[in-house]
């Protein structure tokens, strides 16, 4: 529980600026939503209808004119890849930062254990994103407030639910590479974020490719599927599910046989 | 003799890079052991062992009478460790540095600490990123010796320290020895050993060359013999039986020749260079 409260009181700036930047851009984004609902209104039929630019950002779903379709393309896509380069960030430096710094041998000749530090390393990880999540969560329930509409609660809270899981198997992917690495690897934990969001969006409009949806986590964290649908794919879930759990015992595994670095 | 630190046989290779080999160590409960031999020799690998922090492919390390892989958690607990290169949180500040680490150990550490802060002087209010080298090695001894360890192992404890800190920090060590505490003290300094140690080891290119008191180590029966022979001067180190000397001597000419007994430093550089005892060079 200390090495848990160390991390939080070591990653609580960052969390902050992340939290307040993505939320303070959801809320503001759902406020512009009421003055911009009238020319939305004449430009959704021809977002509807842009062929594979609109299959990819979900447009031939929801009516962007609609705050559940404003939401579902817009708000949503922001959240999602603000979320997933916060958890990309945290999860790829828990481990890594203390070889890079050299705090190694400080913090593993404490009595706490090679495992226990692993594991509440991880715990922190995800703390953090839930914390991120809870924070801008309420910046986007403030936006709601401020323009009196609100949506569905069960769509939101699984919308939500979902994105959460995503956040996480990115985090947890990063958390291995965090594990294999003895630097900080926040280049390559962004690229893949942004990587994963372009196959989502590539899956969706090349046939050829539609398998890549096992791979991403957007996929089936989809926004404008989820608030044009009202339900998830729950196989698609369990996929991610599996890949954090695949992930968190490989960097477990990788984490224990490793030696101090010298 | 009841031993604080047993190693058996550990050998530790880091793929083609030698680690350490078939070394086999006691060091006796209550005494300040001094540890030498020259960079890369393989002080901190030994030291890494015993921590538990490598994983070592032969041999058995009991510290404490615990084993150092299974038991692990339980001898850091009950150990104290300086290591050579102090770094923390660079963001953090002293006092919080000192807490995290008695908290994680679940003790009240506060008067201890304030008491070798105090001995130390160190400036608890600033933060880890404004401290120099010697301030972070204050820092290091603090963290080591708040939660009274009963075993110390001190990697290269005093480099960065002002000779008055030197002291400071030895007058701790002698207080904590006094109250039973082993000390592991891996050092390059060999003034301080001699002046601190019963016993110490020498390593050399991962092997343990010789384990004796300190005094003994520094009454080896190395000879620094210097002739002049035909007029030139001839310097050389002899280690071995001394009619032998005589006998070498006696077939040269020399005119003079002068045997003195070699000073601590240069014995150790001795056992640095060769480690080999007998005979000429």
């Amino acid at each position: 529980m200390t090495l848990l409260k160390h991390e939080i009181k070591m990653n609580l700036k960052t969390l902050l600026i992340w939290a307040f930047s993505v939320g303070i851009l959801c809320a503001g984004c759902i406020l512009l939503f009421e003055s911009l609902e009238e020319s939305m209104r004449g430009m959704a039929d021809a977002y509807s209808d842009m062929g594979a630019f609109s299959a990819a950002l979900g447009m031939d779903q929801l009516n962007v004119s609609t705050l559940k379709g404003f939401y579902g393309t817009e708000v949503a896509l922001m959240f999602a890849i603000g979320g997933a380069m916060f958890a990309a960030m945290t999860g790829a430096a828990m481990l890594s930062k203390e070889e890079e710094g050299h705090t190694c041998e400080f913090l593993v000749t404490l009595p706490l254990g090679r495992r226990s530090i692993f594991w509440w390393k991880y715990v922190g990880m995800v703390v953090l994103v839930i914390l991120f999540h809870f924070i801008t969560v309420l910046f986007i329930l403030a936006g709601f407030a401020g323009i009196g509409e609100i949506l569905e609660g069960k769509t939101l809270a699984l919308y939500h639910g979902v994105q959460l899981v995503m956040q996480l198997e990115v985090g947890s992917v990063c958390f291995l590479i965090s594990a294999i690495s003895k630097r900080r690897q926040i280049g390559v934990s962004l690229g893949l974020a942004m990587l994963l969001y372009v196959a989502d969006l590539l899956c969706r409009v090349i046939p050829d490719i539609e398998n890549l949806k096992y791979i991403t986590p957007y996929y089936f964290s989809n926004g404008a599927d989820i608030f044009a649908k009202g339900q998830i794919e729950t196989g698609m879930v369990g996929i991610g599910l599996t890949v954090i759990l695949i992930s968190v015992l490989a960097a477990a595994a990788v984490y224990g046989k490793r030696d101090l670095a010298a | 003799m009841i031993s604080a630190i047993e190693i058996s046989g550990l050998t530790k290779s880091y793929g083609r890079r030698r680690g350490v080999k078939d070394i086999f160590l006691k060091v006796p409960k209550g005494e300040i052991f001094g540890f030498l031999g020259p960079n890369g020799a393989g002080k901190s690998t030994t030291i890494r062992s015993i921590l538990g922090l490598l994983h070592f492919e032969q041999g058995e390390i009991k510290v404490l009478g615990m084993d150092s892989v299974k038991q692990q958690k339980e001898i850091l607990s009950r150990v104290g460790y300086m290591p050579s290169e102090a770094m923390f949180y660079p963001s953090m500040k002293v006092r919080d540095v000192i807490r995290f680490a008695a908290d994680v150990r679940r003790c009240d550490c506060q008067e201890e600490a304030g008491k070798i802060c105090e001995l130390l002087e160190v400036d608890t209010g600033k933060k880890i990123e404004e401290l120099s080298l010697g301030n972070r090695k204050k820092v290091s001894i603090v963290c080591a010796m708040q939660h009274k360890p009963e075993l110390l192992i001190l990697d290269e404890p005093t480099s960065g320290l002002d000779p008055l800190m030197q002291e400071a920090f030895f007058h701790l060590i002698m207080d904590y020895k006094g109250q039973g505490t082993t000390c592991f003290l891996s050092s390059h300094v060999l003034s301080e050993v001699k002046r601190y140690c019963q016993n110490a080891a020498i390593i050399r290119e991962g092997e343990i060359i010789r384990v004796d008191t300190v005094d003994n180590l520094s009454k080896s029966n190395l000879r620094k013999i210097r002739i002049w022979e035909k007029g030139r001067e001839r310097n050389f180190s002899y280690t071995g039986n001394m009619k032998e000397l005589i006998r070498q001597l006696n077939e040269t000419e020399f005119s003079d020749v002068l045997i003195e007994e070699p000073g601590l430093d240069e014995l150790f550089m001795h056992y640095y260079s060769d480690g080999k005892e007998g005979g000429a060079k």
